[in-house]
């Protein structure tokens, strides 16, 4: 416990001895060496406990509120703590290299590394929270930091409306929050997560029903599922890259952690809320999928990618909540299992991602498709870095994307004793995730073959190189991360088999260690495929070209009689998704403006295809509808008639009385 | 048979039906399309000797196409070799054989697709990068229906190993009901999958309609001849999988028997896409997903008949 207590008070030393130096080369040094003393701290407690030892708990004294600070690191924590942190390091890193332009400029850097500092802090909080109101705390630091990392750039009306968009909606989230821990306060009379544990467990009814859909409201807001998703477009595509990153990648898996937390808390959850988790995180998943298709900005793609990850992931806590509502044991590994794993794997794909993005913006200033491309032959490193990613999110072997998908499927095709209709529905969700993975790999394909493949559309743009080390680095250890893990998924697994064997509690000894081991093994066979599948692809390619036994010549692309090809002839990403694009066009709020050419002289005329947020569009209208309506009203009022105000008040009073009487008639 | 025999031979006999129906699929079905045009056709056998030649010449590149131009044709094809090793071709057997090991089987023939996609776009040309969007988009449609498929068959037989599900539901007594919507189903993958008419015209000429055809417009020499050959032996794949289906030999109890009606029936199979080419026009660009979309809906055909037959028994 006391190391932990020590990481957060280093960290937030870091944090205050950053603002201090004068230069901004010692404000970088401080945020990262207190990370670092405080990442290490963390590891030597949360691997312990990840692999098998005792929980560690312990409190401090805090002011009246709140008498004292419990924590309790359990394997769940410890598995998020684990690599949230060294990847948050991995994102201050990057984050001296993108910055690095500002190092000798006047801009203060010390407070944005104090922020990152002020992340890892959330991360110990909210992961080791005991008491609700750490928990509390915690989330609502991350909330906060997140907001002013987003901001960097504040000077740009975009971003501080992006960050305020952020701002907005995470904290119509944290209102859900609250409103649950209100209710389970209420009932339990105790700050506890683990006496809200207790309750939840024996209570089931409509009242567990309530919290259980704030707190997926709740969530959801956090992660970013469908329809909660619309601050999340906006706020990564103004984000420097590594706030993306870490946002999409860690901070926003705190929402998925605490989906999980309370899952595990309540032991057994109805069997509707699986099918509801299911549903909703299905259409999660296909929602962020086809986002992806129909974007210009590289970044927002990444940001819609992260609402179909979390759909994917939710996928898994749904089966295993259906697993725990029918105590099948193999149904909750397989469905946890391949969630937490899933959030692990997106954890490593996803900054990857962001990192090459952010190493394209950093040497082209632009993320926009349409300007850019051939890329791979100047940046051979960013380029290698986002083929992997993209395959990995793609779910393709050999990466490790598959091999948490793998488990979802053994989930959803494992249902066997179950009646038909539970069999079709998973079949269909089966046939959704294929779908869902089909359509990413159409994203990444296009994105990858647009950004990196082919030739620059754009000259006026800066020749590209490859960026500084600092951000290499970071970018090259997720990948190596991204192919481990799809190698040897088993040790992914062995990550995630301390908090399923939480789960997993109620069951012998016998049932808990075959279940995993059912698992472990079919992991082991993927990955065992999967260097079987490197190797016969090398030993092919050696075959071919390893003794040079015959050139490839050059020779000018099939051009169909075009003699001379010039960069303006190639495809562009919204040529690439417009076929495919258009048969959603219902869904995706695709928006096209342009000049068509006309007369018998044409002359200039252009063509623009946007992929707007039907969401967000939505709401906006909505939002401003209901102003209108709320003018149109209060405009039709006599503002000075002092009985009218009375009167409503009254009404008001009456109405509260009746609630709570109602309320207090129908709860025990 | 003795048991080390049958564990030796019928991976070694598995392996060679992989390498020689691809080429004489091919064959048959460009065979029936010059019967019906009342061509006499090129030989049973032209492909094996087009790639013989084309593995003896040199290859050419597109000026701006990189590394990854020169690799994908070989990850493609040793994508599709290992995801071979998981489908059954005779009767109810695969070399490789796990739970769930068609989800394992699907992604490896999409490895496959991406690294197409991913070659024909290194060209950096438009008729390549059109041609990727247009098989993307077809991949995107036909890889639910498999799963489709192979839940509902999942569902009939309790199975949960690639070629136990399809090699054994014959056994079960929802069969004759669910074969039909099933073949159908798989027939139809089979066209979107291995670009036939239907869906895309192997013979086309003009650009602008090709699907498959537009990824190989820069390709030669050998990497031509590894695209050529993993297309034909998906075609054989999908072939294998509708002769499988109503395979009603035991390839450890019946071996001859089982590797004739293989055999044959993968004929049949490509006999069919054969006469479906020479009657059929290929669809309008735009209709070609929904026809794709059709194998969807047979599969759930496919799953609400099981259904109404649990429902009977």
């Amino acid at each position: 416990m006391n190391q932990l207590i020590l990481a957060v008070l280093i960290l937030m030393a870091g944090a205050g001895l950053g603002l201090l130096p004068v230069r901004n080369a010692l404000r970088v040094a401080c945020g990262l060496t207190s990370q670092v003393m405080a990442t290490l701290l963390t590891l030597s407690v949360s691997v312990p406990v990840l692999l098998g030892a005792a929980d560690i708990t312990g409190a401090m004294p805090w002011a009246y509120p709140i008498g004292a600070l419990h924590f309790h690191l359990d394997a769940l924590g410890a598995f998020f703590l684990t690599w949230s942190m060294p990847m948050t390091l991995l994102g201050a890193v990057y984050g001296v290299g993108y910055l690095r332009a500002y190092l000798d400029g006047p801009r203060h850097l010390g407070v944005h590394f104090a922020l990152l500092n002020m992340v890892s802090v959330s991360f110990l909080l909210v992961y080791t929270g005991e008491h609700a109101v750490t928990f509390l705390f915690g989330w609502e630091i991350a909330a906060l930091s997140a907001w002013l990392l987003v901001i960097w750039d504040y000077s740009n009306q975009k971003v501080r409306f992006a960050g305020f968009n952020y701002l907005v909606s995470t904290h119509v989230g944290l209102i859900f929050l609250v409103a649950a821990v209100m209710i389970l306060y209420t009932r339990t009379d105790s700050w506890f997560l683990d006496d809200f544990g207790v309750w939840l467990a024996r209570n089931p009814g409509s009242l567990r029903n309530a919290v259980f859909l704030l707190l997926l409201t709740s969530f959801g807001l956090k992660s970013a599922f469908f329809p909660f998703h619309s601050w999340l477009p906006r706020a990564h595509a103004a984000a420097p890259a590594h706030v993306s990153a870490l946002m999409s990648g860690v901070i926003h898996k705190a929402g998925l952690y605490a989906l999980v937390r309370f899952i595990f808390l309540m032991g057994k959850p109805d069997e509707w809320m699986g099918w509801f988790l299911i549903a909703f995180s299905v259409v999660s998943a296909l929602i962020g999928a086809l986002y992806t298709v129909g974007q210009r900005d590289l970044k927002r793609l990444l940001g819609y990618s992260s609402t179909e990850n979390v759909g994917i992931a939710g996928i898994g806590f749904g089966i295993g909540c259906l697993g725990l509502s029918w105590n099948l044991p193999v149904l909750v590994v397989l469905g946890f299992g391949g969630g937490l794993l899933h959030v692990l794997n997106h954890a490593f794909f996803k900054c990857q991602l962001f990192y090459a993005a952010g190493c394209v913006y950093r040497s082209k200033h632009s993320v926009d498709m349409e300007h850019l491309g051939g890329l791979m032959k100047q940046m051979p490193v960013t380029a290698a870095c986002f083929l992997i990613a993209g395959l990995a999110i793609s779910g393709l072997p050999p990466f490790n994307g598959f091999a948490s998908e793998f488990l979802l499927y053994s989930g959803l095709f494992s249902s066997l004793g179950q009646d038909l209709w539970v069999r079709i529905c998973l079949a269909v969700v089966a046939a959704a995730l294929a779908f869902v993975g089909a359509v990413s790999a159409l994203s990444t394909t296009r994105a990858y073959g647009v950004v990196f493949l082919g030739q620059s559309r754009d000259n006026s743009l800066p020749i590209g190189h490859e960026s500084n080390r600092w951000m290499l680095i970071p970018m090259v250890l997720h990948g190596a991360g991204t192919v481990v893990l799809g190698l040897a998924p088993m040790w992914g697994f062995a990550l995630v088999a301390g908090p399923l064997r939480l789960l997993l509690r109620g069951n012998t000894d016998a049932v808990m260690v075959n279940t995993l081991l059912v698992a472990h093994h079919s992991l082991s066979q993927i990955g065992a495929l999967s260097c079987v599948l490197l190797l016969i692809t090398a030993v092919v390619l050696w075959l071919r070209f390893g003794r040079r036994r015959s050139p490839v010549l050059p020779t000018p692309a099939w051009g169909c009689a075009h003699a001379f090809p010039t960069h303006r002839m190639q495809y562009t990403g919204t040529s690439f998704s417009h076929d495919f694009a258009h048969q959603f066009k219902n869904v995706l709020g695709l928006v096209q403006r342009g000049r068509a050419p006309s007369g018998y002289f044409p002359q200039s005329s252009y063509v623009v295809t946007d992929c707007v947020d039907a969401v967000e569009r939505r709401l906006y209208s909505v939002i401003s509808q209901g102003d209108e309506t709320a003018n149109d009203l209060s405009g039709k009022l006599q503002e000075d008639d002092s009985r009218f105000a009375f009167g409503m008040a009254l009404a008001g009073i009456v109405l509260i009385a009746m609630m709570v009487f109602l309320l207090e008639g129908e709860l025990p | 048979m003795t048991p080390v025999l049958q564990q030796l031979l019928l991976p070694l006999l598995h392996c060679l039906l992989l390498l020689c129906m691809p080429i004489l699929l091919t064959g048959v079905v460009n065979r029936t399309t010059s019967w019906w045009a009342g061509r006499r056709g090129p030989g049973l056998l032209q492909l094996g000797w087009d790639l013989r030649r084309l593995l003896g010449k040199q290859s050419m590149r597109g000026d701006h196409a990189g590394v990854l131009f020169r690799a994908a044709p070989y990850v493609g094809l040793a994508a599709s070799g290992l995801g071979a090793a998981m489908v059954p071709l005779l009767g109810q057997f695969a070399p490789l054989q796990f739970p769930f090991d068609f989800v394992v089987a699907i992604y490896l023939l999409g490895v496959a697709r991406v690294a197409l996609l991913i070659g024909a776009m290194d060209v950096g040309g438009a008729f390549e990068s059109m041609g990727a969007a247009r098989a993307a988009g077809l991949g995107s449609y036909a890889e639910p229906a498999l799963f489709l498929l192979l839940g509902s068959a999942c569902a009939a037989t309790g199975m949960t190993s690639f070629a136990d599900v399809i090699g054994r539901l014959h056994q079960t007594p929802l069969f004759a009901l669910m074969a039909i919507p099933l073949l159908l189903a798989l027939f139809i993958l089979l066209q979107a999958e291995c670009s036939r008419v239907p869906v895309d015209d192997p013979h086309t000429h003009l650009e602008l309609t090709m699907i498959h055809e537009a990824m190989l417009l820069d390709y030669s020499g050998p990497e031509l001849a590894a695209m050529q050959f993993a297309a034909a032996v998906r075609m054989a794949l999908y072939a294998g999988l509708m002769t499988t289906l109503v395979n009603p030999f035991n390839p450890w109890l019946q071996p001859l028997a089982t590797i004739a009606f293989s055999v044959c029936g993968m004929v049949v199979v490509a006999l069919a896409v054969g006469c479906t080419e020479s009657w059929v026009a290929r669809l309008p660009m735009r209709w070609v997903n929904h026809y794709t979309l059709g194998a969807s809906v047979l599969a759930l055909l496919g799953f609400a008949l099981v259904g109404l037959g649990m429902f009977g028994t």
